[in-house]
């Protein structure tokens, strides 16, 4: 009896999946269709401008490496999560766009989809197939030490970006180009102190537990609070993990718990766009009854700052591309790169967002 | 093995229960608990929760409960087949993603084409299933992560929606109750009255309690498997859906993400057993609810994500436990 069965079974599957894969790719729309939340355009936007450099230098011959042409190079790029976060895809296509300005032979890219895991292996085939320079946006500071130490056995250099890894400078990897997380934070507390005019009960949605973002962002924001604003008095902090509708659905709750709150510190832009509905939907005006306060500079932000709706958005700026390159042509023509390259992120916020709005992500 | 059929025959459930004494046993808890710890925590909040007892909280619960709470009721109704069905997550992320690609043709044609996509998930789902004999749990764990990339692949980036059909379905009311409220009200109405009053629902309830059984009596067990998937990746879609205009994002990457699995504690909270053979739809409605409820009160008191991540889990693990209970009790 089953026998009989078996081809039209099989049929009914592949037809499934078949119609399945129709229904999403068939029809396009006709064209109205929604701007995605950080359409980038070209990645013109600003460019990176180093702050400041710290920790010792390191060259060819502290570091090991044999002298390279970057335009005879295969260089590698490990991402660290989807492409669908307006970050990543900023950051992904300035590396690619710098690859070509400088004219390696190849580009090799992958994506861990935020699996270390998938990381070390992703890194350990870009050896394999013949990778000479490695840029890596980790995916956790630490646990990249196999694909490291595979990477230093074959002599290749790793130069880490937006995420510092906790391993040995100079010996396990190059040097680290990145924000400061922990400045970032003292800064949306700047910003909000004076959108708030000093005076407020502040609400926190938290990014991912245990991501060092999450505890820079709120260690920079709570230190300067302490320090600078005695009238900022937080009265919540929760988590909704980067994403948008957790930010809306958190602060939902914190708007009913303290009915009191005047401001909302969000820790990435996509929680304060949540926070946005969630205000409106409690019938407050976001970006006056209530002011919000983010970091990162997507575009859909920016956009919102423009329309009144939040208030300042610190920059987080992940265009590394030029920065990578250069450094990596600079530690080829036996310059000395420092530990720590720290990128000068920007401010929008009421009076210059709608004249900046290019630059955002 | 014969016993276990006459446990599990669908004509036994309920009538008898008025006649015997009440006892306070395992299997009584496992029937009631979820609405004695529902109103337990409520009574605590209304004592304890500052600014709990309000109209805007209690709204607000009603309405962040709707997705767990749809989602729910379609895995109740697979988990009867004693199957599971992990795809739920991410067939709502591919619904959500296909309203912006579709919104250019109308929000009612957007929100066809989505719940369709879901509907269609489940039928592949159910032919893996029920006709080709694949074990549900690695069927749909196929999907999910084939799904997941599906809506990353279609998706792409965040996406706002704008369109004022879907900020109306998301956001709007009428007398005074949110759309999706009643949306869910409505859903869970359906599927009482599916299980309880259709032939549907006896064939699902007697596939679930002994599948060879009923497949010897002539019921057309692999029809029901299929139809019973269908209706959950409709009702993940629809949740998508909802979650989505509420949200007036899309957010393939994220959006329904670990949904499975609050689906499945909300069930097994509402006292419908993993091994199948029965369904209970009010408990899945109280067990989604106390959920709610949970989050609610963890975030009213700012309890610290770690120290919340732990009572959640302590919770999950107390219903199984008392799931395990009444399986000892009844041999």
């Amino acid at each position: 009896m089953k026998r009989t069965t078996f081809p039209r079974t099989w049929r009914l599957v592949a037809c499934s999946a078949a119609v399945l894969g129709a229904a999403l790719a068939g029809c396009t729309n006709p064209g109205t269709s929604e701007q995605p939340a950080g359409a980038g355009g070209n990645s013109g936007g600003d460019g990176q401008v180093v702050k400041e450099s710290s920790g010792e230098g390191c060259t060819m011959q502290d570091y090991g490496a044999e002298k390279l042409d970057l335009s005879e190079a295969v260089v590698g790029f490990s991402q660290s999560e989807p492409d669908t976060a307006a970050f990543r895809a900023a950051e992904t296509k300035s590396i690619r766009e710098a690859a070509k300005e400088t004219g390696v032979k190849k580009l090799l890219v992958t994506n861990a989809n935020n699996e270390l895991p998938k990381q070390i292996a992703d890194i350990q085939n870009m050896l394999n197939q013949g990778a000479d320079f490695l840029i890596v946006a980790p995916v956790n500071s630490d646990g990249l030490d196999p694909a490291l130490a595979a990477a230093k056995q074959k002599g290749v250099p790793v130069l880490t970006i937006d995420r510092k890894v906790t391993n040995t400078h100079c010996d396990d990897y190059l040097a680290f180009l990145g924000s400061d997380f922990y400045e970032q934070g003292k800064r949306a507390a700047d910003a909000l102190n004076e959108s708030t005019g000093g005076e407020a009960k502040v609400a926190i949605l938290l990014g991912s537990s245990g991501n060092n973002v999450t505890e820079d962002r709120n260690a920079g924001f709570k230190d300067q609070v302490k320090a600078q604003y005695p009238g900022l008095e937080i009265v919540a902090e929760q988590t909704a993990n980067f994403a948008r509708d957790e930010g809306q659905a958190v602060a939902e709750q914190l708007l009913q718990s303290n009915p009191d709150i005047t401001a909302i510190y969000a820790h990435n832009d996509e929680m304060a766009l949540g926070a946005v509905t969630a205000v409106q939907a409690a019938g407050k005006q976001p970006g006056e009854d209530i002011k919000i306060v983010s970091i990162d500079g997507t575009r859909n932000a920016v956009q919102a700052i423009v329309d009144g709706q939040i208030n300042a958005v610190i920059e987080s700026n992940p265009r590394f591309g030029p920065l990578a390159f250069e450094t990596a042509e600079k530690f080829y023509a036996g310059e000395a790169i420092p530990e720590n390259v720290i990128i000068s992120d920007d401010e929008y916020n009421r009076d210059n967002a709608e004249a900046n709005l290019g630059n955002a992500f | 093995m014969s016993e276990r059929l006459a446990m599990r025959t669908p004509a036994e459930t309920p009538p008898k229960r008025r006649t015997r004494p009440r006892r306070i046993d395992a299997d009584w808890i496992r029937r009631n608990g979820v609405y004695v710890a529902l109103v337990l925590l409520l009574a605590i909040n209304v004592v304890f929760t500052d600014n709990f007892v309000s109209e805007g909280t209690l709204r607000l619960q009603l309405i962040q409960v709707v997705p767990v709470l749809i989602v729910a009721i379609g895995m109740a109704l697979v988990i009867g087949t004693e199957g599971i069905d992990l795809s739920v997550g991410a067939v709502m992320a591919i619904a959500a993603a296909l309203i912006p690609l579709y919104i250019g043709y109308g929000t009612l044609v957007a929100v066809l084409v989505a719940v369709l996509a879901g509907a269609i998930s489940g039928l592949l789902a159910g032919t893996l299933v029920g006709r080709v004999g694949v074990q549900p749990i690695i069927a749909t764990l196929g999907i999910m992560v084939a799904g997941r990339g599906l809506a990353n692949l279609f998706g792409g980036e965040i996406k706002s929606i704008r369109d004022p059909g879907i900020v109306e379905l998301g956001s709007g009311s009428v007398l005074g109750i949110p759309y999706v409220v009643l949306i869910a009200a409505a859903v869970a109405a359906g599927a009482w009255f599916l299980v309880r009053r259709s032939t549907y629902g006896r064939r699902l309830v007697a596939i679930g309690g002994n599948k060879r059984a009923a497949e010897l009596a002539g019921l057309p067990v692999r029809r029901v498997l299929v139809t019973t998937y269908v209706l959950c990746g409709l009702l993940a879609a629809l949740a998508g859906v909802l979650l989505a205009a509420r949200s007036q994002a899309s957010d393939p990457t994220k959006l329904g993400l670990l949904m499975e699995l609050s689906a499945i504690t909300a069930v097994v909270l509402g006292g419908t057993p993993l091994s199948g053979g029965q369904v209970r739809i009010a408990g899945t409605v109280a067990g989604a609810l106390l959920l709610q409820l949970i989050t609610a009160t963890l975030i009213f008191h700012d309890i610290p994500d770690s120290t919340a991540q732990i009572a959640q889990a302590v919770i999950v693990v107390a219903a199984v436990y008392v799931q395990l209970g009444r399986k000892k009790a009844r041999r």
